[in-house]
Order: structure tokens, then sequence, then C-alpha cells
């Protein structure tokens, strides 16, 4: 038995089919996340990354398995769940300040009440302050750099104070210093919290997640972070243009 | 309310004041000041709800709803004529057939791979159809007929003091909703897949939007008429869009400007003797295009200095 047995499972998901119009995207996962883990997904567009995700949100239903988010219903557990969507999922033409688009993490906690508590806004100005956005509350979301904005979003993910953050693309608006900033933020939460992440991103996500997954219709996945040519050649069952920085080489995986 | 928030309620009560002290001191007919006071009611509930539908990107939604209480206003005449039915309001027809019309397009469409749009315009046309075919079934001598002009134009003939009681009623309700669900439809109009992950009820809250939106049109036939309805649910909250970062100053806004816009265009109408509610579409499609051209100018000089620079 490894040592991460003895953490809590925080997602399960146990052969899960799902997709869109029953044409399934991806196939028969099993995938388990545990306590204190930084996951990284990465795939092929179109590989059924955020089908995954979706799956996990309870946003869509299997056709077949089982999906446990802290050994509850998608439904039910995804209120431990912060989830960050890709940033392409905004209108910035929306008339909406930094303040209120992290105060909307909380309303999974407000149940049918109308308004917010002064423990949401703590929480929100808490939230705000972990990622260094408090000076900006009053600023329109849209007007601010790609960087800012998504430390925003996170600032959101965070105001529900989830046991679990779900990443999608973080860092795909982000100039390079702003990706290094975000990440190193997120190596700060994981003391806290588990972390999911999808990237297509492969060199930047490499040098900070503890375990990795590919995914292309069906998952594989790895106990360690660092991408070597053994595990290209074994692990990925996926074709994908991987350009790395470092020890990788620039390659091209075949299909196999 | 920042500084900037209270200089714009300032103009809406000084604007509101003025309406309500001209409306007094003149002595014009009364149907004349029941349209000024119209006026005043139907641009409080369209900057709120405007707005909403501005940001949502609802606008031919929201036409489609419009368009289909023609058939709601033919429907009641034809009850009225056919079964004797003369309780039966035309306003209650045409309050009917927006409901309906608010539920069917509540409904998840996509899922039966029906595409929303289509949906809009069939609804769109069928109200209009029905209506057309009603009025036909209308024997002109059993009922008092309002003339489908009037209904799709707007009359201020039609403005009785029922009819300003209709608008503060409606006016009322829209606000007491928007007041409790204000955060709830912030989500929504801003991101329906965290407003669903946030256990909030997304097809209810929806019906409930286009609900207000659809009381809000009703609140606009007998003044604008159901065609130019859009037009004051659209044109002051797009113009305060351009200018405004927050949901609530872009209400505030869009009240302010429909309560100048309205007032101006009703007095242009007693003057140059035109009909009000195309007199008060067309000054706020005025409004905008100057809105649009001021907008395109200043960008254009900031191009022009950023090149410089």
């Amino acid at each position: 038995m490894d040592s991460d047995s003895k953490n809590k499972s925080v997602i399960s998901l146990h052969n899960v089919t799902a997709g869109y119009d029953r044409r399934p995207f991806i196939e028969d996962i099993n995938f388990e996340v545990r306590e204190g883990d930084f996951y990284g997904i990465i795939g092929p567009n179109g590989g059924g990354k955020s089908t995954l995700l979706k799956v996990i949100l309870g946003l869509i239903i299997p056709m077949s398995g089982e999906v446990r988010i802290m050994g509850l219903s998608p439904e039910e557990g995804r209120r431990y769940i912060g989830y960050l969507p890709q940033y392409t999922h905004y209108d910035r033409d929306y008339p909406i300040s930094v303040w209120d688009v992290a105060l909307m993490g909380r309303r999974s906690k407000r149940g049918i009440s109308p308004w917010y508590t002064a423990e949401d806004r703590d929480a929100t100005e808490e939230a705000l302050e972990s990622v260094n956005m408090l000076d900006l509350r009053e600023r329109n979301i849209g007007k601010l750099s790609g960087g800012q904005r998504q430390r925003a979003y996170i600032a959101r993910a965070l105001a529900s104070k989830p046991r679990l953050l779900l990443l999608d693309e973080p860092t795909a608006s982000v100039d390079p210093e702003g990706q290094e900033c975000i990440f190193n933020l997120f190596s700060k939460l994981n003391k806290e919290m588990t972390i999911v992440m999808v990237s297509h991103d492969v060199g930047m996500i490499t040098s900070h997640v503890s375990k990795l997954a590919c995914i292309n219709r069906n998952i594989v996945t790895h106990d360690e972070p660092i991408i070597t040519q053994e595990m290209l050649e074994k692990g990925y069952s996926c074709p994908m243009d991987l350009i790395a920085h470092g020890d990788v080489p620039h390659r091209i995986l075949r299909n196999h | 309310m920042n500084g900037r928030e209270k200089t714009i309620a300032a103009i809406a009560i000084v604007t509101i004041l003025f309406i309500i002290s001209f409306v007094y001191l003149n002595d014009y007919y009364s149907f004349i000041n029941r349209m000024f006071l119209a006026g005043i009611l139907a641009s409080l509930v369209c900057g709120v709800v405007g707005t909403y539908v501005v940001v949502r990107r609802v606008v031919f939604m929201s036409d489609a709803i419009a368009h289909s209480t023609f058939g709601g206003v033919g429907m009641a005449f034809m009850l009225q004529s056919t079964l004797g039915w003369l309780w039966f309001d035309p306003m209650l027809g045409a309050a009917i057939f927006a409901i309906g019309a608010a539920a069917i397009l509540s409904m998840r469409w996509t899922r039966l791979s029906v595409r929303e749009d289509s949906v809009i315009g069939v609804l769109w046309v069928i109200g209009m159809a029905l209506g057309v075919l009603f009025y036909s079934m209308v024997d002109p001598r059993k009922v008092s007929l309002i003339s489908p002009e009037s209904i799709l134009f707007g009359s201020i003939l039609l403005i009785s003091e029922e009819t300003l009681w209709m608008m503060l009623a409606i006016l009322v309700a829209i606000y007491v909703v928007v007041f409790f669900l204000f955060r709830d439809l912030q989500i929504l109009t801003f991101d329906e897949e965290h407003a669903r992950i946030s256990g909030l009820n997304v097809p209810i809250t929806n019906f409930i939007l286009l609900t207000l939106i659809a009381f809000t049109i009703v609140a606009l036939i007998q003044l604008v008429g159901a065609i130019l309805a859009i037009a004051m649910l659209t044109i002051p909250a797009a113009i305060a869009g351009t200018f405004n970062d927050d949901l609530k100053s872009m209400m505030l806004s869009a009240v302010t400007i429909s309560l100048i816009l309205t007032a101006s265009g009703s007095l242009l109408s007693i003057a140059l003797d035109t009909p009000p509610g195309a007199t008060i579409v067309i000054l706020m499609g005025l409004a905008f295009i100057i809105v649009i051209f001021a907008r395109f100018l200043s960008h254009n000089k900031k191009m022009q200095t950023s090149l410089e620079s």
C-alpha cells in the first residue's frame, strides 16, 4: 500500500462513461483524487478534459459508472468544490466589479436567503486578500489584465472555503510572469486543499503538480509529476504536440 | 451609493419632480397629463428590467414576448364579442400571452435539437397571426374595440386612470421581485453555469426573469405599443451600458435616461402634433446613434494618441 491510500478520497470515478447526445466523450474512466493531491490533467483538445470536469461538478450525468465527491453524489458534494471555468466562459462587457464576482462564490452557502451576511463578506474579503486582489475590489472585471481577472475568479472559487479546487485551463489567458505567479499561488493553496487542474500547458503543469493524468477518451494516470522519456512512451495513449522546457525535448507523439 | 450614482439619482428625482410639476402647472387635457405620468412609471420599470435584457442579450426574446401580446389582445376582444365576456380586459389577454410566451421561451429547446432563435421567430409570428385571426372574429358593434394600430404602436387615448394604476401595480411588483432576487438574477445573467453549481434553481429564476420582461411589456403597451415597447426596454439600458461598470448604476442611469427621453419625446409630440409613442422611440433611437457616434470618435482619438506616442 502506498502512502497516498491513507488519505481520504476526494474525487472517485468508477467506470464512468459520459458525453453529450448519447455520444460518449470519455469512456470507462477510473480516476481517484486523494486529499492533498495537486493533480494535473492534460490531453488534446476534444479529449474530454472539460467533460470530465463537468461530470465531477454534476453538470453532466454519466451514462454509466459512479462518481463520488467526498463520498457524496456530485450534486451534494460540489458544495465542497471551488471551480474556476475557462476564461472564454465570461462576458467581458458585463457590468460587474471584482468584489461582486468574488461574492458570488458564497451563493452555495447562502441557501434561499436573498442577501449575503457579514460572514459571507468576511470570507470574500479573505479570498480576495489571499489572491492579492483586495485593492482592486471596486474595479470592473472586464478592465483587468488576464492575470488579474483570473485571480479574481480564483477568489470567487476560494470564497466558499472549498476542500477541493477544480481549475480549467487557469493560465490560458495569462502572460508568462502572471502564470508563474498563479502557479505559486496554487502551490501555496495546495497546503490547505486538494487541487485538480486541467491544462494543455504541459511544461508549466509538470513543474508544479504532484500527480499527472492524461485524458483522451480514456485516462492514464501517473503518480509522478515528471515527464520522462519512458512515461511518454508508455503512459500517454494520446496523440499530442508536446513542447516542454527543461529536460524534455520538443517532440510530437505518435498515436499509440 | 458612490458620488456618481448619487448625482444620477438626483437627476432622476429632479426630472420626475419637473414632469409632475409641469403636468400640474399646465392646463392640458387630462389624457396628456396621464401620458406624462405613464412615461414616469414606464421609465422606472424599463430601466431596471431593460438592464437585465441588455446584459443577458435577450432583446429578441423580449421582442417575441412583445409581439405575442397582440394575440392576447385579439383573444380578449374575440371572447368579449363571441362569449359576451366583457370583463375580459385586453390587457389581461396580453398578460396571459406574454407569460405563456415567457414560459415557452424558458424551456430548454436545445435539448430537442431545436435552436432557440427558431423558437423566438415562431412564437413571434404565431402571436401576430393569432391576433389578426381573432380580430377578424370580432363583431365591432358588440365591443368597444381598440384598433390593431393602437395596440401595436400605442395610443395616448388608451391611457386611462386604470392604466396608470395597473402600471403602478406592475412597477411595485417588479421592484419587490428585483429587490429580493437582485443577487440571484445577477449570478444567472453573468454566469449561468456558476448559478447551477451554486444550487440556484436556474429554470425557475430564468422564468422569473422572462416574466418580469413580460409584465414590463404589458405595462408599456398602452404608452408606446407592443412593437415599440422593445425600444423603451432596450435603448435606455443599452445607452447606460456604454458608461457603467456596475449593474445597479446601469439600472439607475437607464431609468434616468429613459425619464428624460420619454418626457422630451412627449413634449415634442405635443409641440409637433406627432404620435407620442413613435416620437419617443425616434428620440431614443437618435440618442443611441449619437452615443455610438461619440464613442466612435473618442475611440478613434484614443487610437490616434496611442499610435502617436
